[in-house]
């Protein structure tokens, strides 16, 4: 009885490390700086795929859009010259509904983990996309076909199956907090943290590891490839804090997550933006959102250009 | 964060305000309309009928009968009035029939219709009385009176009336009391005795007449003694000498006065019939605030709707209080539940069903309709018709559950008829997706949050008294209203924030 109070902490531990919670960022962070108008941009994948073109944002080139439930059966058509594409759609959100075909012939599309799957399949899966199975709210929506990213190499072995990627936090357009989310067995090749997934709090500075956790626990080693979860350093850091800079241009919020991931050849691209992201980052970095929140309010300058805030956050 | 406290600062005076409206506006209701904190459905109301009779001679006539005033303990509902061919004035606590020219027996009537009486059993305020006047005895008769009263003083009693009154009821009585006495002795004439002795005490007393409120016919008036002691009326049972007014006892006519005069007649009388009936406290409670003067006001509330119309505002009324819970089982506790208002309208159904019976139905159509989802999942129907055929479902499994249980007479199952269909099916979706995207455990999880609320939330509407004193002082609801926007407010941490960032500042071991 005693032992399960013990796994609550007092909310003046809390504030101390100043941890954000859920009431305090939906009504001081989102709701003052986050225009409801602005939500479009983010929530429609389509939209910030055209704003990141905009902005010189890398992103997965786009094949093509459907829109229509007729226009499902074009879908061979619009990746006759692609070997491979990924299938979304564009109100999702966690990763629900991401398709990725690694190579196709006649009926057979092959899937990451090997499996195959019918053409038929395929066309239902679209056709649940568009009936707005996998979106924010059920609506109808469209999906999208775009080129797979090819994942560099340093991530292979920290990840089972699924996309390993870093989500950074950016507050008034300062990366403030970062994480890398990787899949594990558990998870389903998920990248949810309360799915199981492992969270890798990353140093905002250097890209390096500063504490993992599964489940809100440490811990060192990933769970199914063993590898040594201190030892992660993402590469081309600048370039993924300058993404996650770019998109506060871009769509005007005061704060959301940017996921970005890593490709081997043509380096980070962003995947999506999250108007709201998740807490469980704390979690992973050890540290409270509010404080680098407060320290961004108190004495960062404002006026400045992406890079240079960048540049500013890397000092 | 300055915005937030102009904000907290804005609602908190809503708030204060709302609640002064609000506890003006139930003291009110209770003071002048009536109204009760309790649901007790019933109210004994009182029909009472004053029969006046005499033969009158032919002069002019003149007949007062002492009436019960409001303040006197019992609200009157109704004042009746059958007197042909008089002429009537009220008082404040007299009525007064006059007529000319009238020959024979007489019979007039005043009929009350008076509810429950109130505690009001110590306001028995009037002016102080003056000084008794001692009683002309000769010698012998006040030595015997002195005698008497020393008996008394010596008995055992909380004060001297009270000894009294106590001394005259013995069995058998005190010789000196018993020679004291006539032998044939009214209780009429008992009292005056009583009043007598009392004088000679210095303590001023009179006689109250009044009902004891029990159903009969030609009931005479009970005689109270009230005597003015420590700077109050008194009043006294002459029987057992027990002090204050006893339940169910109304007062008529206080002072002086004779209960009935009559002028211009002989062989007056005045008895009274009594009979009960039971009203809903409701009913009387709007025809009372009619009746006050302040009836404008209740005029234009929900109160003077069909009764149709007041249960519907009942079963809403009830509403904003679940809602409440809901918003602090959510921003404060942090639950996670199957959309905002699942819980609300699962307890809804419960209070339709009984809880039970509810639960059981609940379960099974949640359980048999997520495993017909489940085979549906494997046809990749498009989301639309596939909620659809749910929908459809659902009302199958539930013409089932009532064909089983009338044939069978399980009462359980025939109370699925109660479920909202639609919102049953969407719950069946929604667990069916969370089951397929974050596993069994969470739709599981989240499923029994759910129904943990909705239980706790119909555990508050079912109340009968929570849903008397939403309905009845249902200005509460702009207070919760309140409340509700300051919870909007909070940014405190969720209480189950206090476990889920735990990791965070305790070091693991």
């Amino acid at each position: 009885m005693f032992d399960w109070f013990k796994k609550f902490t007092s909310p003046k531990l809390l504030r101390a490390k100043g941890v954000l919670g859920m009431n305090a960022r939906n009504f001081h962070i989102i709701s003052q700086y986050n225009p409801r108008r602005l939500y479009p941009l983010v929530d429609d994948k389509v939209q910030t795929k055209a704003l990141a073109l905009q902005y010189g944002v890398n992103t997965p080139n786009l094949i093509g859009v459907i829109e229509h439930q007729f226009q499902v059966k074009n879908i061979l058509k619009m990746v006759e010259n692609h070997s491979e594409f990924v299938v979304k759609p564009s109100h999702g959100s966690g990763g629900k509904g991401v398709l990725v075909i690694k190579g196709y012939e006649a009926n057979s599309f092959t899937l990451p983990s090997g499996k195959t799957m019918t053409y038929n399949e395929l066309y239902q899966h679209i056709s649940n996309i568009l009936s707005g199975l996998y979106s924010l709210g059920g609506r109808y929506d469209s999906a999208l076909v775009e080129e797979v990213v090819h994942f560099s190499d340093i991530f292979k072995d920290y990840s089972y199956q699924g996309v390993p990627d870093v989500r950074v936090i950016v507050y008034k357009g300062y990366p403030i907090m970062a994480m890398s989310r990787l899949s594990t067995a558990e998870s389903g090749g998920r990248a949810n943290l309360h799915q199981g997934a492992v969270g890798v709090g990353l140093d905002i500075k250097t890209g390096k590891t500063k504490k993992a956790v599964q489940h809100n626990m440490p811990i060192t080693y990933h769970p199914d490839t063993k590898a040594d979860l201190r030892k992660i350093v993402v590469p081309l850091w600048r370039e993924h804090l300058l993404i996650a800079a770019k998109a506060y241009e871009m769509t005007g919020l005061g704060y959301f997550g940017a996921d970005i991931v890593l490709d081997a050849q043509k380096g980070p691209m962003m995947l999506e933006l999250n108007a709201r992201p998740g807490l469980a980052i704390q979690i992973a970095n050890g540290l409270g959102l509010k404080k680098a929140i407060k320290r961004v309010d108190k004495k960062y300058p404002s006026g400045l250009t992406a890079e240079q805030r960048v540049d500013y956050v890397l000092a | 964060m300055k915005k937030l406290i102009s904000v907290r600062l804005i609602l908190s005076i809503g708030l204060i305000l709302s609640m002064i409206f609000a506890g003006y506006s139930i003291y009110y209701k209770i003071k002048y309309w009536g109204f009760s904190i309790s649901p007790k459905q019933n109210t004994n109301v009182w029909a009472i009928e004053a029969n006046i009779n005499f033969i009158a001679d032919g002069s002019p006539i003149k007949v007062s009968l002492g009436i019960p005033t409001q303040n006197k303990g019992f609200k009157i509902l109704e004042e009746n009035i059958i007197a042909n061919g008089y002429k009537t004035q009220k008082h404040a606590d007299r009525i007064v029939f006059s007529a000319r020219n009238m020959i024979g027996e007489q019979n007039l009537y005043y009929k009350i219709i008076v509810f429950d009486n109130i505690n009001t059993k110590d306001k028995l305020k009037d002016k102080a009385p003056k000084a008794p006047r001692i009683p002309p005895f000769d010698e012998q008769k006040m030595a015997q009176a002195q005698q008497i009263l020393d008996i008394v003083e010596q008995s055992e009693g909380k004060d001297t009336v009270e000894k009294l009154i106590k001394l005259f009821n013995e069995e058998p009585l005190n010789p000196a009391l018993k020679s004291y006495i006539p032998v044939q002795n009214t209780t009429k004439s008992k009292i005056n005795q009583m009043r007598e002795l009392l004088a000679i005490e210095g303590i001023s007393t009179r006689i109250a007449r009044g009902l004891n409120l029990e159903e009969g016919q030609k009931v005479t008036p009970d005689m109270m003694l009230e005597a003015y002691m420590d700077g109050a009326w008194r009043i006294y049972d002459v029987s057992t000498g027990e002090r204050g007014l006893p339940d169910n006892f109304l007062l008529f006519q206080r002072g002086g006065d004779s209960l009935l005069d009559v002028e211009g007649g002989t062989d007056s009388s005045v008895k009274f019939s009594i009979a009960k009936s039971i009203t809903s406290t409701m009913n009387l409670a709007s025809q009372r605030a009619k009746q006050s003067k302040k009836a404008g006001w209740f005029d234009h509330s929900i109160y003077t709707l069909p009764l149709a119309q007041q249960n519907t505002l009942k079963w809403l009324s009830v509403f904003p209080i679940g809602i409440l819970l809901v918003v602090l089982m959510r921003n404060i506790v942090g639950v996670q539940t199957m959309g905002t208002f699942t819980p609300m309208l699962i307890s809804m159904s419960l209070v339709k069903t009984g809880f039970i019976t509810g639960l059981v139905c609940f379960l099974a159509i949640i359980l048999l309709g997520l495993g017909i989802r489940f085979i549906m999942s494997k046809l990749n129907l498009l989301l639309v018709p596939r909620i659809s055929a749910v929908v459809i479902f659902v009302i199958l499994i539930i013409h089932a559950l009532t064909f089983v249980g009338y044939n069978f007479d399980i009462k359980i199952a025939q109370a699925s008829v109660f479920f909202p269909i639609i919102i049953t099916a969407w719950v069946i979706e929604r667990a069916s997706i969370t089951w397929e995207e974050d596993g069994p455990l969470n739709a599981g999880t989240e499923l029994l949050n759910s129904l943990l609320v909705g239980i706790i939330v119909y555990f508050i509407i079912a109340n009968d008294y929570v849903r008397h004193i939403m309905f009845v002082f249902n200005e509460l609801n702009i207070v919760i209203l309140f409340i509700v926007m300051l919870l909007g407010t909070y940014t405190g941490y969720r209480l189950t924030e206090l476990r889920r960032f735990a990791p965070l500042v305790k070091k693991v071991k």
